[in-house]
Order: C-alpha cells, then sequence, then structure tokens
C-alpha cells in the first residue's frame, strides 16, 4: 500500500524497481491511515485467513540484516568515516543513523506467525488488537478530515489553500508522521533524485518561507531520533 | 470523506466511511452502533450520523466540508475484523483486500517520501 497522494507516477520508479509478486496498491487519499490507523511508514499490519486483524498497525521491516556480515569488521575499519556534509543535509544524515528498526525481532514474530498462525504468541487477541491501535478521539478525526481536505486542495493545484489544512493537521495530530511526511515532501527541496522528497524542511537562506512549524529534523530529534519509531513489542 | 451537501445518498455515505447503514444501526465489523429513525432513510443526515459515530465534520467552505473517521471508544480500530478496503493497484486495476480471504496478508504501508 503506496501512501501517496502525488499519484502512482510518483512513486513507479520504487515499484518497477522490486518488481513485486504480491498486489502493489496506491493509495492517494491515505484511506490506509484513516481506516486502519497508520500514522508512520513502514508500517504492517497483519491479518488472518479470516479477515481478523492479529496485530494493528506497526512499524514494519522488510527484511533482517545479515548480523554476522554487519558485526564482522569490513575491511574498510581502519578508514574514517566521512564527516557528514554540512548544513541541513548532515543534520538528516545524522538524525537517520540514530533511528532505530526492530528487524530482527519484527521479521523473526513475522515468521513464527506464518508457521503457527493462531498459536504464535505474537497473534493477539481481538480485543487486545483494537487495544493497541492508535489514538483516536476528536481530535483525530478532525485532523483527518482536516488533511483530507488538504489532498484534495493540492490535487486542485491549490496548494496555499491546501497548506492551512496540513498544519491544522499536524497541531490536531502531532504523532501522525504520514500527514506530516505528506505535506513537507511536496514543498520545493534544492536536491534532485529520489532524495529530494525526503528533504521536507526550509530551503538554505529562506527559513522565513518555510509553511509548517516544524520539519522533518525539528521533529525527528525533538524526542531523540532513537525514539522516531516505537520499539517492537512482543 | 468529502461531502458538498448535508444529506447524502446511503451508498455514498457507506463508500465514503466503511460504515453500513442497516436496520440496526450503523455497522462496521461486528460493532453496530443503534441510530434514530431519521437516519436510516435513503438518503441520511451526515450530522446526524457523524455525531453519533463520533466524527468530526470540518469545513472549508459553504460547499466543501470533510467528514472525520469514527471515534468510537477512542482507538483507531474499533474492530478487529478487517475495514473494507478497495484501491487501483500500479496498473489500474481495483484490488479488494476482501480478495485475499482464506491467506495470511501482511498488510505494508509505504511510501516515497
Amino acid at each position: 500500500m503506496c501512501l501517496e497522494s502525488m499519484g502512482a507516477e510518483a512513486a513507479r520508479s520504487y515499484v518497477d524497481l522490486a518488481q513485486p509478486e504480491h498486489p502493489c496498491l496506491i493509495d492517494v487519499a491515505h484511506l490506509v491511515d484513516e481506516r486502519f490507523g497508520v500514522v508512520n511508514i513502514p508500517n504492517s499490519l497483519w491479518i488472518d485467513e479470516d479477515g481478523l486483524i492479529v496485530r494493528p498497525a506497526e512499524p514494519a521491516w522488510p527484511s533482517a540484516p545479515d548480523l554476522a556480515a554487519e558485526d564482522a569488521p569490513s575491511e574498510d575499519a581502519e578508514t574514517e568515516a566521512a564527516p557528514p556534509p554540512p548544513g541541513r543535509m548532515g543534520d538528516m544524515m545524522a538524525a537517520a543513523a540514530e533511528i532505530v528498526t526492530d528487524r530482527v525481532p519484527y521479521v523473526a514474530a513475522l515468521r513464527d506467525w506464518v508457521a503457527k498462525g493462531a498459536e504464535s504468541e505474537f497473534a493477539l487477541a481481538p480485543a487486545d488488537v483494537v487495544a493497541r491501535s492508535g489514538s483516536r478521539g476528536l481530535d483525530e478525526s478532525s485532523a483527518a478530515a482536516e488533511f483530507e481536505l488538504a489532498l484534495h486542495l493540492r490535487s486542485q493545484n491549490d496548494l496555499e489553500s491546501a497548506r492551512p489544512h496540513f498544519r491544522e493537521a499536524h497541531r490536531l495530530a502531532p504523532g501522525n508522521w504520514t500527514y506530516k511526511r505528506q505535506a513537507w515532501s511536496i514543498e520545493p527541496s534544492p536536491l534532485d533524485g529520489p532524495l529530494a522528497r525526503f528533504w521536507q524542511g526550509p530551503l538554505p537562506g529562506a527559513e522565513a518561507d518555510w509553511a509548517y512549524e516544524s520539519d522533518w529534523v525539528k521533529d525527528a530529534t525533538a524526542g531523540g531520533a532513537a525514539n522516531y519509531y516505537p520499539r517492537f513489542r512482543p | 470523506m468529502l461531502i458538498t451537501q448535508t444529506r447524502i445518498p446511503k451508498a455514498d455515505f457507506e463508500r465514503g466511511t466503511g460504515w453500513s447503514i442497516r436496520p440496526e444501526g450503523a455497522c462496521r465489523g461486528d460493532v453496530c452502533v443503534p441510530l434514530s429513525d431519521g437516519l436510516t432513510g435513503n438518503d441520511v443526515d451526515v450530522a446526524g450520523l457523524a455525531n453519533a459515530l463520533g466524527m468530526s465534520i470540518v469545513r472549508h467552505s459553504r460547499d466543501l466540508a470533510a467528514l472525520g473517521p469514527a471515534s468510537l471508544g477512542g482507538r483507531a480500530l474499533s474492530s478487529a475484523e478487517a475495514p473494507d478496503l478497495v484501491l487501483p493497484d500500479f496498473a489500474g486495476n481495483e484490488f479488494d483486500l476482501c480478495s485475499l480471504r482464506g491467506q495470511k496478508v501482511v498488510m505494508v504501508a509505504w511510501s516515497p517520501y
């Protein structure tokens, strides 16, 4: 499920490269956020053969790295790592390097569920699935409505009218990263290529023109980038 | 869902929110919320349903508003039953999540930003 209001073409190169054998869908309206409680990516939900969710939205990773290879000293181990580039790019790289991803326990749990089904300790009871799904009160409901208005107005090429709704969605649901990342990623970027969408902040020298209260680096580091994703919870 | 009028066809509400209007009330999965008689016709009053289901209505202009998702129970999921979801694939063909019934499904959300 690709959450991308800019449409399939904005994401097609990734799909072409991956050549997935599974269904690969485009969600321009972020229905997956609204209906399943996804608030960041990558996230996954597990659904059993009867259509029951057995794990609600949580950070998900495509594979466990080869830890043995990762821990082994590389041939370049004594070569001093290149310093990060100056400015925002360096800040982005430093924050990204601190992000913790529980690839090993997540993939092990997934394999356990695939093998054991309902007997897996990682398959949650329905009441626990509901309880662990994200918070949703009237503020979150309003945030979703604001976000939908923003996406609609942007699709009409009226980004000026969309921005106040994006800002309000961010204020009402500060823990929803998809609302933020989607909005920030359609603003101008000084970068080219695939990294351009990850800039998500003010242009150098034009900080006063940035349309939002925050940006990715500021928000990701506010609580410590290591806490960017919730840890895997068995 | 986007709304442009205060009363809309029941089918539009159901398609836009994932909640179905039945004699016993507004239902999604194994959860049903009783409704008053005025909310169960062929056209439904959006404000009344929003109030019953804890959905916010946010207005952009006189002619355009959006209806937020239900907030019953204070959680994103009101039931463990997977909500309905139909989305296009990258070739433009509609894909219904329900078509995977009988298989385990790992639903992964990602984006290129």
